[in-house]
């Protein structure tokens, strides 16, 4: 579904990416993993247009979209849903959901999908009319993923969805990915917490100074020797 | 000095009070101070006011859109007055048009003048937006960047507007004869009808861009990218169009206050400097960036300045624009409305 390939790219004159390759398949859930710095970020941020490719291609179904302006991405069903932290905090709700739909032309079609929206999460509804700025954290990155989904995408990439949340939300967020999954969506979820995203995850990239060091199935890769140094902390992972 | 005394906001307001009934003391020991004087202080504060707050809307849109202060939006707001008046030149002599409303026909004319501007100015302001301000963007990464370029630009693009305006119609003031009807009288006081075209009019534009930015999907797509750039881009935003309709809609605001305060005054070319800075002062004195903050703003202004011109000192009218902002920046930096909804911690 998703084919990025020997990409190149960075913020300003600084290199970040240096050749990274990538695949997602269809109706399937891949972690993206690594430290700080490593450029998890800046691949979704090259591959939804926020920053210009200097090398190399994305491919999303077959079709090339590396510089494109991000709105026609969107328009193209491949979404990027950010932080929790990046809503519109003087909107509602229920507006900020309508801002995740603004492509769509009918309004049916955004009043089906803001009750399917409700219906994956019930506490959004609860908290319709609410402004988006007196939500709790979990509560925002429901409101993030859930205004990823208005649009009707095909595929959604999630920068981060259980940073700074405790464990039980992160959980329960984590059980909704899978339900999106089931749903017919492809998800490629970016993490630093690398062993609740395996657990989730079908395969794992993890990126390193830029490219992709290692990859592999979830369970193969949360028994790896590196990995398991790198980033579980040499501790063995009990599943 | 207040900074350090930490009075918080129900000092400041108590601070600012003081000073307001300090003021209106001032007002009432005047010897002019009688109920005539008071309403047409009223009357002309008001509809001064209003065309105050309207290019300072277009200042606070411009601001909370781009993230930069237009220093050249006065100039729109002469040549909206001049598209106005030349479109008023051009129908003013079609008898055509007597003849198919004898009535009706100063007012019919002076609509299509007001319409003429809006339009013309929002597509020249969205013209100057993509050829002047867009290419810093692309250099500098994005407005919030490129700020300071764009400050200067606007200044650059304030003389040159006034050069060209200076070349086209020349620098004598021109008379803007609408013929409204007569004035009409209001609880004993007799109006220019003008002043109520200004009154009415500007508060109708308010309210219909407070409309479209509240009610409409454009304007929903509009105060998100107000807010973040990025976020709206990852919505399916067109983000470079909207900051174009941004800047085209303020610049048409203007435009429709230049048109208005045409027949009461007079149009010149140096016109829309002083307008400038008073609508400054009018946005710092609503809270910057807050539109209905603007519209009260602009009319606090309008009051004041007419105010203290009748019992302090009309020789120095220009004067209490300022003094009024600088009191607000020392009691309440924020201004009126200065608050902005913040994240949960």
């Amino acid at each position: 579904m998703l084919k990025i390939n020997q990409l190149i790219s960075g913020y300003g004159s600084v290199q970040i990416l240096n050749g990274a390759n990538m695949k997602v398949e269809k109706q399937s859930i891949v972690a993206l993993l690594g430290g700080n710095g490593t450029g998890k970020s800046t691949i979704l941020r090259a591959a939804s247009g926020l920053i210009r490719s200097w090398k190399g291609t994305i491919e999303f179904n077959g079709e090339q979209i590396q510089n494109l302006p991000a709105h026609e991405i969107v328009g193209k069903g491949l979404v990027q849903v950010t932080q929790g932290k990046d809503v519109f905090p003087a909107m509602s709700v229920t507006e900020n959901l309508k801002l995740g739909g603004f492509i769509l032309k009918s309004k049916q079609q955004l009043l089906d999908n803001l009750e399917k929206v409700y219906n994956y999460f019930p506490r959004l509804n609860e908290r319709k009319d609410q402004l988006a700025a007196t939500l709790s954290g979990g509560e925002l990155q429901m409101l993030c993923i859930g205004r990823g989904l208005m649009s009707n995408p095909k595929m959604i990439m999630l920068d981060e969805p259980s940073a700074a949340l405790a464990p039980q939300i992160v959980l329960d967020i984590f059980k909704n990915i899978n339900r999106i999954r089931q749903d017919g969506l492809t998800v490629l979820v970016v993490e630093q917490n690398v062993r609740m995203a395996l657990l989730l995850a079908d395969y794992g990239y993890v990126i390193k100074d830029g490219v992709i060091n290692v990859e592999g199935d979830s369970k193969k890769l949360m028994y790896d020797e590196s990995v398991k140094e790198s980033y579980l902390g040499g501790t063995k992972a009990n599943v | 000095m207040f900074n350090k005394l930490r009075i918080g906001k129900k000092g400041e307001n108590i601070i600012f009070g003081t000073f307001v009934l300090l003021y209106i003391g001032w007002c009432v020991n005047s010897p002019d101070m009688n109920i005539e004087s008071l309403k047409s202080v009223l009357t002309i504060g008001l509809s001064v006011g209003i065309i105050y707050g309207l290019v300072a809307l277009g200042i606070s849109l411009i601001y909370t859109g781009l993230d930069v202060v237009n220093f050249s939006h006065g100039e729109f707001f002469m040549i909206g007055a001049f598209a106005g008046l030349t479109m008023f030149n051009l129908l003013g002599n079609q008898d055509w048009i007597f003849n198919i409303f004898p009535d009706a026909y100063g007012w019919i004319i002076y609509v299509v003048c007001l319409f003429t501007a809006f339009v013309s100015m929002g597509l020249f302001g969205v013209f100057i937006e993509r050829v002047f301000l867009r290419p810093l963007t692309k250099k500098g990464g994005g407005y919030t960047v490129a700020g300071m370029g764009i400050i200067i630009c606007g200044f650059g693009l304030s003389v040159v507007l006034i050069n060209v305006a200076y070349l086209i119609w020349n620098p004598v003031a021109k008379p803007f004869p609408a013929e409204l009807g007569l004035p009409m009288e209001i609880g004993g006081l007799f109006l220019p009808i003008t002043y109520i075209w200004m009154i009415v009019v500007g508060l109708s534009v308010a309210a219909g861009l407070w409309f479209f930015l509240n009610k409409t999907k454009m304007g929903l797509g509009i105060r998100a990218v107000a807010y973040s750039k990025d976020v709206s881009n990852l919505v399916g935003i067109n983000v470079p169009l909207y900051i174009s309709i941004i800047f085209g809609i303020a610049c048409a605001i203007a435009g429709i206050g230049g048109t208005l305060v045409g027949p009461t005054y007079q149009v010149v070319v140096f016109m829309g400097y002083i307008i400038l800075m008073k609508a400054f002062a009018a946005a710092v004195v609503g809270g910057f960036g807050n539109l209905p903050g603007a519209i009260v703003g602009g009319f606090t202004v309008g009051i004041f300045e007419t105010a203290s011109s009748f019992y302090i000192s009309g020789s120095h009218k220009d004067l209490y624009a300022f003094l009024l902002m600088i009191v607000v920046l020392m009691i309440k930096p924020t201004g009126f409305f200065g608050v902005q909804v913040k994240m949960k911690a």
